[in-house]
């Protein structure tokens, strides 16, 4: 009897183990509806399963999540990725196409499955070129029964804010990268949003604390956030714990994700506003008539007035350096190898304007850039081999890695690594210029650790992790007009453990994408099996501008002299003819 | 020191002032042949004086004509047409162009002006002989006056080229750099030719008619090149918008489709400052060449060159190229070719002797 007892609690306790890890299932159907969430413009908008806004995915740690993904767009492909998870052991479900997976063609499925091993605020969004703005992107939250923050708040709320256009990417895309754009001026969102509308109410009880989960699915505008008469207390960053730290504003480039405390207050006399304030300089001019906020209102009183925002007089936000993960990782002192990103905006000979890393700006290759590590054997080593126009690292197996960016340009970027969270062991002020590793101020000993970061304009940034994720890892600016105009570096790491790995596991459906494509599977970046040192026949890129005198230059200038100097010795010879003739 | 000395406006005045210059030498000199010392003295004076007279009257109207358009293009045009101003400045530079082109040549044949002053001259002494010959009145006060408005008219012409021509030419400078250099051209012009007229020999006198015709072109040329640029330029502003401006002298600032040459330094400068600004204003060199600019250049001299040949051609075959050459055909037609074929040979020997008279 006893033992009988003890197996039936064995298999119990087993039971309860397994129910533990969970699978959840999303069906997403991808399609065009119709929304207007501004009130100003009614357009089409990508929708799931015939709604917008788009369902938030919501997972506890330790999940097995699956995503069956249909395309019905009809006239472009699409992809999923899902922003902050690392993919440990799936990097071909990471989903930037021509990177991790080939593009989900219209009218096809593919399917995402993946653990969900870490808890936070996240969210997942289209990674084909510049389409989430138009609708794709939603919230993804894990929950976590051991989060260390949980005896500190009552309930959490979902807070999305992000920019909005009234036209649809692919237009705005043409009219940005073309030679009528030469200096490379974003186009400007037109209004703000916050759960993918305006003047939100969110209904709260006095005195109970409440999580806000913030979470900024823009395509361009880092927002300036805060709450009238409450101060915020941050307790998790892009999925990464904090020490509790007071803020009374908080400024949150795209993608980002903050979770903040927000105790309210013990009466219902007032309702109070919260503010999302898109950061102007960022846009290259204001349009008359643009409202870069987005309003809404932490009701205690229903029956009570929503009072308009105060104005302020500046914006004097939290920085972020300032965190302290709760878990008091300690500073990565020895690096095993340095990447050394010059970051700079360029036009090229098409007279378009385009980002560079090193001199170099992205193309996407021929065959994504997984696929031509697990088909090359023991060339995946080689960085050549995936091409002239990836900004391409490869990196050993757990390793330190330092990636320093060199802000040289005037603007504000939010770059983000996938696959990893990285310290964040330096970031100056702006026009700092170049990173001077022989001068600057004392690293943190625990440095706090996000996935995406904002560099100040012409300024410099350092970031340290550990290779112990193999696969292929975009670091990229997250402004969805920089992803188009090529500031984009790719990270092969552990190539030859992703080889172990994976080889072989490529799902059918992931196959069937790249044939459905007409996309190489196979080869470097140029689809070359053979010989996987020649490129011949990757992605052809606008040229730099020639600079000086070209061949035609030089033939025309000589040409025109020559005209001139004949032209005079007719004039000479006409002139000096009645001369001749009275000689004559 | 271009903000104070305009040079292209230097030029343009010196050369204009030697032209005058000239026709006054050679009007002075002429009445002084024809009128010799054997007609009335106080005749003579009289229109010596008409000439002064024409000349001071010519360049007083120019004056006031001149500042009065580049004051008007220097505020009201400059603010009317800023958002045109490309257009503006190159359609204004093609007209100014080809007016020099059409009028420049004419200087290098003054000596066909001295027989219709022979002419002129002869009418007058006639009119002096037999006052009130009824014909109308303007016409009577015409030829009373012909000593005046022969270089009156004159001067009024070559002024009036002038002001365009640097109207042309000097938009793009600043209008503290016009007063000095328009003066110093004038008065350069003003010796120049009074040295002429002292010194008196024709070949060095032509020679000098060429050289500044040569100059002139060279000018009007870079000027037709110019104005076909701004117009260019004018497009690809419309297209670019704010990035153009922003873009400095750096990629964006022109349109690379129709670059011929971009070069990042010796740029003309917004107000043609600097030594690039002077090549910008005497040859039409832009750092940053267009298709468009380049071309245009090229056919500009081609057409002078083509039309100073076919200009020499006629003058030494009588007829245009490709033309058929003028039969004696009938009596009656013979009588008036005779009479033209006399006056034809009476021509070129005029000028010989007009060519004598001043050298003695």
């Amino acid at each position: 009897m006893a033992i009988l007892v003890s197996r039936l609690l064995f298999l119990f306790s087993l039971f309860l183990s397994v129910a533990q890890c969970v699978t959840k299932t999303y069906d997403f159907d991808v399609s065009w509806v119709s929304a207007n969430p501004d009130g100003l413009k009614e357009r089409s908008v990508i929708g799931i399963n015939g709604q917008w806004p788009i369902p938030t995915i919501n997972v506890t740690k330790g999940d097995q999540l699956v995503v069956n993904v249909k395309n019905s767009l009809g006239n472009e492909s699409t992809s999923l990725h899902f922003h902050g998870l690392y993919q440990n052991g799936t990097t071909h479900m990471d989903g930037p196409a021509q990177v991790s997976q080939c593009a989900i063609m219209p009218g096809s499925t593919f399917t995402y499955n993946f653990t969900v091993d870490q808890p936070g605020t996240y969210w997942y969004h289209s990674h084909v070129r510049g389409q989430y703005p138009d609708g794709l992107r939603g919230a993804f939250i894990v929950q976590d029964p051991e989060d260390p923050h949980k005896d500190l708040y009552d309930e959490e709320i979902v807070l999305t804010f992000s920019d909005w256009y009234h036209d649809h990417m692919p237009d705005l895309l043409a009219s940005f990268i073309s030679i009528a754009n030469p200096s490379g001026a974003e186009p400007v969102p037109n209004s703000a949003l916050v759960n993918e509308t305006q003047n939100l109410a969110v209904k709260i009880k006095p005195g109970k604390t409440y999580m806000f989960r913030i979470i900024n699915m823009g395509a361009f505008a880092a927002q300036y956030i805060w709450f009238e008469g409450h101060t915020m207390q941050v307790v998790e960053v892009d999925g990464v714990y904090t020490e509790p730290a007071d803020a009374e504003m908080i400024y949150v480039t795209v993608a980002q994700r903050w979770s903040v405390l927000v105790t309210a207050k013990n009466d219902t006399n007032a309702n109070f506003a919260f503010v999302g304030s898109m950061d102007e300089d960022l846009f290259d001019t204001v349009p008359d008539g643009l409202n870069p906020n987005v309003t809404g209102w932490l009701v205690y009183d229903d029956t009570k007035e929503k009072p308009a925002p105060k104005e302020i007089e500046s914006f004097e936000p939290f920085d972020d350096f300032d965190l302290v993960p709760q878990d008091k990782e300690e500073l990565y002192d020895h690096v095993d190898y340095q990447i050394q990103l010059d970051m700079k905006m360029d036009n090229l000979d098409d007279g378009a304007n385009y980002a560079f890393f090193n001199d170099q700006t992205y193309a996407a290759p021929k065959v994504p850039t997984l696929y031509t590590v697990l088909s090359t054997g023991p060339n995946a080593t080689n960085p050549e081999i995936y091409g002239s126009h990836t900004n391409q690292f490869v990196l050993d197996h757990n390793q330190v890695v330092e990636i320093v960016l060199n802000n040289d340009d005037p603007g504000k970027h939010p770059f983000h690594l996938h696959g990893h969270a990285f310290q964040l062991v330096h970031r100056s002020a702006d026009d700092a210029g170049f990173y001077d590793a022989s001068n600057h101020s004392a690293f943190p000993a625990t440095p706090m650790r996000r996935d995406t970061i904002l560099v100040n304009p012409n300024g410099n940034l350092v970031l340290r992790f550990r290779s112990d994720n193999p696969g292929v890892w975009l670091f990229h600016c997250h402004i969805e007009w920089h992803v188009a105009s090529g500031l984009i570096a790719t990270i092969i790491e552990a190539p030859l453990a992703l080889q172990k790995q994976l080889s072989g596991k490529i799902p059918q459906d992931h196959q069937q994408a790249c044939r459905a494509g007409n996309v190489l599977m196979e080869g470097n970046a140029a689809g070359n099996t053979v010989d996987v040192l020649d490129l011949q026949g990757e992605t052809s890129f606008p040229s730099p501008i020639p600079t000086g005198f070209t061949a035609r230059g030089i033939v025309a200038l000589v040409f025109s002299c020559v005209a001139a100097f004949v032209g005079m010795g007719v004039i000479g010879w006409y002139g000096m003819a009645p001369i001749k003739a009275k000689s004559g | 020191m271009v903000n104070v000395f305009a040079v292209p406006v230097f030029f343009i005045c010196f050369r204009e002032c030697l032209e005058c210059s000239i026709i006054v030498s050679v009007l002075l000199a002429f009445l002084k042949q024809t009128l010799g010392p054997d007609h009335d003295a106080h005749i003579r004076k009289k229109l010596v004086r008409q000439i002064w007279w024409g000349i001071g009257l010519g360049v007083f109207v120019c004056l006031i004509i001149a500042a009065g358009i580049i004051g008007t293009f220097y505020t009201v045009g400059r603010n009317a047409f800023e958002s045109a101003e490309y257009i503006y400045e190159g359609v204004f530079s093609l007209v100014a162009a080809v007016i020099i082109t059409l009028m420049g040549a004419a200087l290098l044949r003054v000596s066909k002006l001295q027989d219709k002053w022979r002419v002129k001259i002869a009418k007058v002494l006639e009119q002096k002989d037999s006052i009130g010959f009824g014909k109308g009145k303007v016409k009577q006060w015409c030829e009373k006056y012909a000593m005046f408005l022969l270089p009156f008219v004159t001067v009024l012409r070559e002024g009036i080229e002038a002001v365009l021509f640097i109207s042309g030419v000097g938009l793009g400078l600043p209008a503290t750099s016009f007063p000095l250099a328009v003066i110093c051209g004038l008065g350069a012009g003003a010796l120049v030719g009074y040295l002429i007229y002292l010194g008196g020999h024709r070949t060095s006198l032509q020679i000098f008619l060429v050289a500044s015709t040569c100059f002139l072109y060279l000018v009007a040329a870079g000027l037709f090149s110019k104005g076909v640029w701004d117009l260019e330029t004018n497009a690809w502003v419309k297209l670019a918008g704010e990035g153009a401006a922003e873009a400095g002298a750096g990629p964006g600032s022109y349109d690379i489709r129709q670059s011929v040459w971009h070069v990042g330094c010796c740029t003309p400068g917004s107000n043609g400052d600097g030594g690039w600004g002077i090549f910008n204003s005497l040859f039409g060199w832009q750092n940053s060449a267009t298709y468009g600019s380049v071309i245009s250049y090229n056919l500009y001299w081609l057409g002078v060159i083509v039309g100073f040949l076919i200009l020499g051609f006629k003058e030494r075959n009588e007829r245009y190229p490709f033309q058929k050459a003028k039969h004696v055909a009938t009596e009656d037609n013979e009588s008036e070719s005779s009479g033209g074929v006399v006056e034809k040979k009476g021509a070129p020997g005029a000028p010989r002797a007009a060519v004598r008279e001043i050298e003695t």
